[in-house]
C-alpha cells in the first residue's frame, strides 16, 4: 500500500492572532507554526497502514520554506518521502487552486490512498480534499474516525461522523481520498532515531517550473476566491456571576433567562 | 606463672598445616567469587571515579568505619556497629596471633602476646566478641520478631546470621573449655570465657572429656570461620567488600546533576536498554545494596502505595545481572539481551512513579544511586520507544511548541508583569541580575502572585534586575527528568545562547528546579553562571539591611523543604532564617524535615502526570503538615505550592491551613 498524505503547516492553535494594519492578512511575526493537528491523524493512519501492509508513505505539503519543519516532523514519525511545493507564485492560492496544484503532482505518482486532515486549523475551509478527489476522479470520505483496508488492498471501509451523532459506514474502492477526524487514532511521538533519520532525508522541492504550470494558473491570480479584508471576531462579552445562596441564585437565573434572554 | 596462653593448646601445633591448606583453599574460593562479580561490573560502560582520592578515602572512613549514616537510625545503627566493630577487633586479634605464631615466634622465637598486653588483649577481644554476639541477637530479634516492613527475609539472611552467631559462640566455648582445664587465675580478664568455664566441671575425670570436646569444638570453630570467609563472596555478605568500594567510588558531583547523553546528535541508541548500557559503577551499585530498606522507608512513591521501591529496583537489577551472568559478554560481542530492562525487568509504572526527590539516596548508607538509573531507563522508553502516557506526550508537545508545560501561547509568558513596570533585557541589559521567572511563575495563576511578591521585594531592596519577557523559555529541567534528553538539550542550548547574547552572569530563580538545572547542569553545555535561589538572595539582602520588616506577621508556620532546594542543593537554612527573622512568626518543624523531608509529589515530571496508583503524595504531606498544628505552610517552590494547595483542598482543610510562598509572607511584612 502506497499512501500519500497531504498536510498543511498552520499557526499553533494557541497563537494570539493579530490582523495587520492594512487588514490584508495576519501578522506572521512571532507565530509558531505546527503541523495541522487533523493532518497528524492522517500521518498516523498512513503509518499504521504501512506497518500492516508494507509500502511507502509520502508527505506532500505546500507553502514557504518553513513548511519543511512540518514535513520533517512527519518524516520523523516514520514517513518515507517528502515533497515540498515551494514557489512564491503559489502564495494566496484558494482551496480549489491548492487542490489543482496537488492533483498535478499526485496524478503522476503511484498510490493506493490519499489521506489528509478534515480541515486545516487556520482558515478552516475544509475544501481541498473534496476538490482534490474531484480533480483526480476519486471517491472521497471526510470526517473519518475509523478506517479499515481490505486484506487485498482493493477496498476500504470508513466510519464517519455526521451531525446529530449518527455514524455512517462507507465502503469505497481504492484509491480514494480520506479526510481524518480526531479520534481516528492517537498520533505517535517521533522517536529520537526517527528524528535523526528524518534530518538526513532529502525532501523533493517542486516549484512552478518543475510543476509545469504558469503563474496565472496558481496563487491569487489562479484563484476564484479573493480575500477582501481580515477582521477579528467581535470580543465576547464577559459572563455573569450570580452570587448568593443556591435558592436565591436559582431564582435570579430563572428571572434572567425569562426577562433578559427571553429564553423561557 | 607466665601470663600468656599456648595458642595451639590441646590441638597440637601440627594443626597449623591443615589449617594453612584449608585457609589457602578458602582464600582462593573467596577471590574467585570476587573476580566473578568484578567481571560482571566490567560489562558496564566506563566512568571515571578515581579523582579526589582523599575525599573518597574520607567517605569510607566516616560512612564506613564510623557509620555516619548507619547510626542515623539508633536500633539498626547500633546493631550493625556492634557486629561490625566486634568482628573488626576479632579480625585484628586473629591477625596478631597469626603474626606471633607464624612469624615472630617461628623465626625469632619472640612471643609478644603476653603479660599485661595479653590481659588487655584478652579483655578487649572478649568485650568485642560479646558486642558482636549482642549485635547478632539484636539483628535476629529485629528481623524475626519485630519484622519491620522494609526487611524481606531470604534464606541467606538466616544462614548468614546463624553462621556469624556460631562462629562467635564456638570461639567463646573454646576459650571456656580451655580455661576450665587450665584454670589460670589471670584468665579472669577473658571475662566471657571465664564465665563459660564455670559451666564445666573441672574434676580430674572430666578433664579428659573436656579436652576431647575442646578438640571437636576447635575444629568446628575453624571450619565455621572458613565457611564464613568463603561464603562472604557468594552472598549478601559481599557487602563487606562492595559497600566500602561503593562508598569510595561514590558520585562526588552535585546530587541534583543528571549526566547528559553526550554528543546526542551522533548516537544510535539512547538511554539504557540492557545491562551493558549502564556504567560499571551503576552495576556495582546493585552489588553494594544490602537490602536494608532505608530507601523505601523514605520513598514517597513507596509510602503512598505505588509500585516503586528503590530497594526493589536495585535488587531487580541485581537479580537480572545474576541471571544474565552466563551469557554476558563485553559490549559488542556475545549474546545480546532481547528485551529492554525498562518495561520488563523494571516496569513502566515503577519508572514513572519516581519523583526524583532523592530521599532514598540521602538515606542509603552506601551511596547507592537510584535517580540516575530511573532517568536512564526513562530515556530509553521516551527516546527510543516513545512509550509514555498521553499527559507526558502533551507535555512534550507543549514544550516543543510553546516552551512551557501548558497549552498556552509563548507570547503571553510575561503577561503577569504587564503592570509592574519591569524592563525586559531586550530593552535594557545593563542590569546586575536576570530574574528567571520560570514556567509556573509566568503562567500559573497562583504562582504569578509569587512572582509579583518577589519582584516587589527585589524592588524594595533596590536590586538591579531584568526579565527576559516572552524570550524566556522553559529551563529544560522537567523534560530532562522525564527522559526526554533531546528536548531538554534543545531548550538548554537555546537558553545558553540567549544568556550569552545578553551577557548574563548572575541569575535569580523563583523555582528550585530551574535553580538546580542552571547551577548544576548548564555547565555541561558551556553555561556557567552565578545562580541564586531567591531565598539565598533575600537572606543576604536582609542581613545587609537592604530589606527591613515593618511589621511582624503573627502566625504559626511550618516550612516545607523543597527537594531540589534541600536535598539536591543543601539549602535548608536560608528559608528558615528568613521566616524566623519575622517578628511574631513562629516556625515549627514537621516530623519529616530537612534531609528527611517528604516530597510534595511533583518532582521528576510527576507534576504533569496523573496520579492514579496508591494514595496521593501531596495528601500524605498535608497530613504531616496538619499534625504540627500550623496555620500556614510556607514553601519556596512553585511545584510544592501547587501540590500542597491542592492537597489541602482535597482534604477539606482550607479553613485552618493555607499555603504561602515565603516571598508572599515577607512582602506582607515589608
Amino acid at each position: 500500500m502506497d499512501v500519500i498524505v497531504c498536510l498543511k503547516q498552520v499557526p499553533d492553535t494557541e497563537t494570539k492572532i493579530k490582523i495587520n494594519p492594512e487588514g490584508t492578512g495576519i501578522v506572521t511575526e512571532g507565530i509558531k507554526y505546527v503541523m495541522n493537528p487533523y493532518d497528524e491523524y492522517a500521518v498516523e493512519e498512513a503509518l499504521k497502514i504501512k506497518e500492516k501492509f508494507g509500502g511507502t508513505v509520502t508527505i506532500i505539503s505546500m507553502g514557504p520554506a518553513r513548511v519543511v519543519d512540518a514535513i520533517r516532523n512527519a518524516l520523523a514519525m516514520g514517513a518515507d518521502e517528502g515533497v515540498h511545493l515551494n514557489d512564491p507564485a503559489f502564495e494566496g492560492s484558494d482551496s480549489f487552486t491548492t487542490a489543482k496544484i496537488l492533483s498535478k503532482v499526485i496524478k503522476d505518482m503511484k498510490y493506493d490512498l490519499i489521506l489528509t486532515g478534515k480541515q486545516a486549523m487556520d482558515f478552516d475551509c475544509s475544501q481541498v480534499f473534496g476538490c482534490l478527489a474531484e480533480l483526480l476522479e476519486l471517491p472521497y470520505v471526510s470526517v473519518v474516525t475509523g478506517l479499515e483496508i481490505s486484506a487485498d488492498g482493493k477496498t476500504a471501509i470508513a466510519k464517519r461522523e455526521t451531525e446529530g451523532g449518527v455514524e455512517e459506514i462507507i465502503q469505497m474502492p481504492l484509491p480514494a481520498v480520506v479526510a481524518a477526524q480526531k479520534g481516528l487514532n492517537e498520533p505517535r511521538y517521533a522517536s529520537l532515531p526517527g528524528i535523526m533519520k528524518a534530518k538526513k532525508k532529502v525532501i523533493k522541492e517542486i516549484n512552478l517550473t518543475t510543476l509545469g504550470m504558469t503563474a496565472s494558473e496558481v496563487g491569487e491570480a489562479g484563484s476564484k476566491m479573493k480575500t477582501k479584508n481580515f477582521q477579528l471576531p467581535p470580543e465576547r462579552k464577559a459572563g455573569k456571576k450570580i452570587e448568593g445562596e443556591p435558592p436565591e441564585a436559582v431564582k435570579e437565573i430563572v428571572r434572567m433567562l425569562h426577562d433578559e434572554a427571553k429564553l423561557i | 606463672m607466665e601470663i600468656t596462653r599456648e595458642i595451639f593448646w590441646n590441638v597440637g601445633s601440627w594443626v597449623r598445616w591443615p589449617v594453612y591448606g584449608l585457609g589457602l583453599l578458602v582464600v582462593i574460593i573467596f577471590i574467585l567469587g570476587l573476580v566473578k562479580r568484578f567481571r560482571l561490573w566490567r560489562i558496564g560502560k566506563p566512568d571515571i571515579r578515581n579523582d579526589q582520592i582523599l575525599k573518597r578515602i574520607g567517605t569510607v572512613l566516616s560512612y564506613g568505619l564510623f557509620h555516619k549514616r548507619i547510626l542515623k537510625e539508633p536500633y539498626p545503627g547500633i546493631m550493625h556497629l556492634f557486629i561490625f566493630w566486634g568482628f573488626l577487633f576479632l579480625l585484628i586479634g586473629t591477625a596478631l596471633i597469626f603474626l606471633q605464631e607464624d612469624f615472630t615466634r617461628l623465626i625469632f622465637d619472640k612471643v609478644f602476646i603476653q603479660g599485661s598486653f595479653y590481659l588487655t588483649f584478652s579483655f578487649i577481644l572478649d568485650l568485642f566478641g560479646l558486642m558482636a554476639i549482642i549485635g547478632v541477637l539484636l539483628a535476629a530479634f529485629r528481623r524475626y520478631i519485630l519484622k519491620p516492613e522494609r526487611l524481606d527475609n531470604k534464606l541467606e539472611d538466616a544462614f548468614g546470621l546463624l553462621l556469624i552467631f556460631l562462629v562467635l559462640v564456638t570461639g567463646f566455648t573454646n576459650e571456656g573449655l580451655r580455661i576450665a582445664v587450665t584454670r589460670p587465675e589471670f584468665e579472669r580478664y577473658s571475662f566471657v570465657g571465664w564465665e563459660i568455664s564455670k559451666i564445666f566441671s573441672s574434676s580430674e575425670q572430666a578433664i579428659a572429656s573436656l579436652k576431647t570436646a575442646h578438640v571437636v569444638c576447635w575444629w568446628f570453630h575453624v571450619l565455621l570461620a572458613f565457611t564464613f570467609i568463603g561464603y562472604v563472596a557468594y552472598s549478601k555478605l559481599i557487602h563487606l567488600i562492595t559497600s566500602p568500594l561503593n562508598q569510595f567510588f561514590r558520585s562526588l558531583t552535585p546530587q541534583g546533576e543528571i549526566k547528559p547523553i553526550p554528543d546526542i546528535e551522533n548516537q544510535e541508541t539512547f538511554g539504557v536498554a540492557k545491562l551493558q548500557d549502564f556504567t560499571w559503577k551503576q552495576l556495582l551499585d546493585t552489588d553494594a545494596c544490602t537490602r536494608c530498606g532505608r530507601c523505601q522507608d523514605n520513598c514517597p512513591a513507596h509510602l503512598s502505595g505505588k509500585p516503586l521501591s528503590p530497594k526493589k529496583v536495585i535488587q531487580d537489577l541485581r537479580n537480572h545481572l545474576n541471571q544474565s551472568a552466563g551469557n554476558l559478554k563485553k559490549q559488542g560481542g556475545g549474546q545480546e539481551e532481547t528485551v529492554p530492562i525498562g518495561g520488563n525487568v523494571i516496569l513502566e509504572d515503577e519508572l514513572w512513579a519516581c519523583t526524583t526527590c532523592a530521599a532514598c539516596q540521602e538515606a542509603c548508607p552506601v551511596f547507592v544511586q537510584v535517580i540516575d538509573k530511573v532517568v536512564d531507563l526513562r530515556r530509553y522508553l521516551v527516546l527510543m520507544e516513545s512509550k509514555f502516557s498521553p499527559e507526558v506526550k502533551l507535555f512534550f508537545k507543549n514544550m516543543e511548541t510553546n516552551s512551557n508545560p501548558w497549552t498556552i501561547g509563548f507570547a503571553t509568558r510575561a503577561d503577569w508583569a504587564k503592570d509592574l513596570n519591569l524592563k525586559n533585557l531586550s530593552e535594557n541589559k545593563e542590569v546586575e541580575y536576570l530574574l528567571w521567572v520560570g514556567c509556573s511563575g509566568s503562567f500559573d495563576e497562583r504562582n504569578r502572585k509569587v512572582s509579583r511578591s518577589l519582584v516587589s521585594l527585589l524592588q524594595k531592596a533596590g536590586v538591579s534586575f531584568g526579565i527576559l519577557g516572552s524570550e524566556e523559555m522553559c529551563c529544560g529541567e522537567t523534560a530532562r527528568r522525564m527522559g526526554n534528553e533531546y528536548l531538554a538539550q534543545i531548550l538548554m542550548q537555546q537558553n545558553i545562547e540567549l544568556f550569552s547574547n545578553y551577557g548574563i552572569k548572575k541569575i535569580i530563580t523563583l523555582c528550585p528546579h530551574c535553580f538546580n538545572t542552571f547551577k548544576n547542569e548548564y555547565h555541561q553545555f558551556g553555561g556557567n553562571y552565578r545562580v541564586f535561589h531567591y531565598s539565598e538572595l533575600l537572606l543576604n539582602l536582609y542581613q545587609e539591611g537592604k530589606l527591613k520588616w515593618k511589621t511582624g506577621i503573627e502566625m504559626k508556620a511550618a516550612y516545607h523543604d523543597s527537594c531540589y532546594l534541600g536535598r539536591h542543593n543543601g539549602i535548608y537554612n536560608a528559608p528558615r532564617m528568613l521566616l524566623n527573622s519575622l517578628p511574631d512568626t513562629k516556625v515549627v518543624e514537621m516530623k519529616r524535615n530537612r534531609a528527611k523531608s517528604f516530597c510534595c509529589g511533583a518532582g521528576g515530571g510527576r507534576m504533569w502526570m496523573e496520579e492514579t496508583l496508591g494514595k496521593r503524595i501531596n495528601q500524605l504531606r498535608v497530613e504531616q503538615i496538619a499534625a504540627t498544628g500550623a496555620s500556614v505552610v510556607a514553601t519556596a517552590c512553585p511545584y510544592c505550592l501547587t501540590m500542597l494547595e491542592d492537597g489541602i483542598k482535597e482534604k477539606g482543610l482550607e479553613k485552618g491551613l493555607s499555603v504561602l510562598d515565603i516571598t508572599e509572607i515577607l512582602d506582607k511584612a515589608c
